[in-house]
């Protein structure tokens, strides 16, 4: 403001407060030419080269970002098969497991029964054969005994080998 | 009445010469603070360091030159108005550092104030938007200018008269008278509240008045900072859309 009071001075100074003088314009427009020219030319290339670099490196930045983010979907996904793959192998390999130890359980009862039917048949065998033999034991007293109630029965003394395919006849069929 | 002395018009605008007396290369405020607007702005560029991650004033270049193009450029022109970002960034630099003298202390003047700068720059703005018409459409420019095919047969000799009238004469003396008035308007403002501060201060009885209008001019102090900013934005803006206007003469 005081240098607004201070000038004072009429030399130089325009006459018209609208219209420009000539140095004015002469300054102006040397001034805005070369402020121009080194923008153009100087002092924005640099500038844009910087701010084109920074542009150009953070987008790389995001693609290398969006790679590496496919990559991992990718990797989840391989994962993934993986893992299906290996639940699909262990399934099966718990299925044939399965399978074998049904059919091993199968024949270890197969052969069980086998051996106890075996057994049985034997212990029947014994069992038929000791009846046998004690069948076979018991037959001569039988017939003594037969012959002998008989004998009372008939008041005459009736020969144990002659009753003797009688009784084993009654014996083996006794219905 | 009051004992307030407001100084005259040739005060407010008109500054003696430093050296040269009337010659064209007499050098006076509004030519120093011209060189100021162009060389602030180169030392602000020279000084910006090319780093990567930007530090200091290569943040304020790099917004500045962020702004034009997401402010100016692309809007107005689109992206193949990216050629014209020097002239518009310079424009709008040019502009601004001459605007924003008027709150600097010691110089206390825009000297976009004065009708040279202005002048010139619009002048330019016409010469660059008038010339990319012809460059990109050839005489069709001036043609659909003076004989608009879109305006019906009997308007047409009218709305030509309007077209070349607005084109080639009232666009670049509506810039220039903008940035001339906004900015003398500015300058008269604040040098009438600065005067009344002065005054008020030599008046004792009056002096109680004086805190309203200190705070009236620290406030217009900060407005004028916007307009300066404002008219220079403004101005890129227009130049923009002219230029535009120019490559697609349809729109």
């Amino acid at each position: 403001m005081l240098s607004i009071l201070a000038a004072d001075e009429t030399s130089g100074v325009p006459e018209n407060p609208i219209l420009p003088a000539t140095y004015e314009l002469f300054w102006g427009a040397i001034a805005f030419a070369i402020l121009y020219l080194l923008i153009r030319y100087v002092l924005l290339p640099p500038v844009q080269r910087v701010m084109n670099d920074r542009e150009a490196t953070i987008q790389a930045d995001l693609d290398a970002a969006d790679a590496a983010k496919a990559k991992m979907a990718s990797a989840d996904s391989e994962l993934a098969d993986q893992l299906a793959g290996v639940r699909a192998e262990a399934a099966s390999i718990i299925e044939a497991a399965r399978g074998e130890a049904e059919a091993e359980r199968e024949r270890l009862i197969g052969r069980a029964e086998r051996e106890v039917t075996a057994m049985q048949e034997v212990t029947d065998s014994e069992l038929a054969r000791e009846r046998e033999e004690a069948l076979s034991s018991l037959r001569p007293q039988v017939a003594q005994l037969a012959v002998g109630a008989a004998s009372r029965i008939v008041n005459r003394q009736i020969s144990v080998d002659d009753a003797l395919p009688v009784i084993n006849r009654q014996l083996d069929n006794p219905n | 009445m009051f004992g307030l002395e407001y100084p005259s018009i040739d005060n407010l605008v008109g500054w003696p010469t430093y050296f040269g007396d009337d010659a064209f290369w007499a050098m006076n405020k509004i030519g120093l603070i011209s060189l100021l607007a162009m060389a602030i702005p180169t030392a602000m560029f020279l000084f910006a360091k090319r780093e990567l991650v930007p530090t200091g004033a290569q943040n304020i270049v790099e917004s500045i030159v962020e702004f034009i193009d997401t402010q100016v450029v692309l809007p107005a022109i689109g992206p193949e108005g990216r050629r014209y970002t020097p002239l518009l960034l310079s424009i709008f630099l040019f502009v601004f550092w001459g605007n924003i003298f008027e709150v600097i202390p010691t110089f206390h003047m825009p000297a976009n104030a004065r009708m040279a700068n202005p002048a010139i720059l619009a002048i330019i703005a016409a010469g660059v938007y008038i010339g990319v018409g012809f460059k990109y459409h050839g005489f069709a420019y001036l043609k659909d200018t003076i004989w608009p095919s879109f305006v019906p047969l009997a308007l047409r000799p009218l709305v030509g008269l309007i077209e070349f009238l607005t084109v080639f004469i009232i666009r670049p003396f509506a810039l220039a008278v903008r940035l001339f008035a906004n900015m003398l308007a500015g300058h008269i403002l604040l040098v009438t509240f600065g005067v009344l501060c002065i005054t008020l201060w030599r008046l004792d009885a009056l002096v109680v008045i004086l805190p309203f209008s200190f705070t009236m001019l620290v406030l217009l102090t900060g407005f004028e900072i916007f307009v300066s900013f404002l008219q220079a934005f403004v101005f890129a803006l227009l130049t923009a859309v002219f230029i535009d206007s120019s490559l697609h003469p349809a729109h």
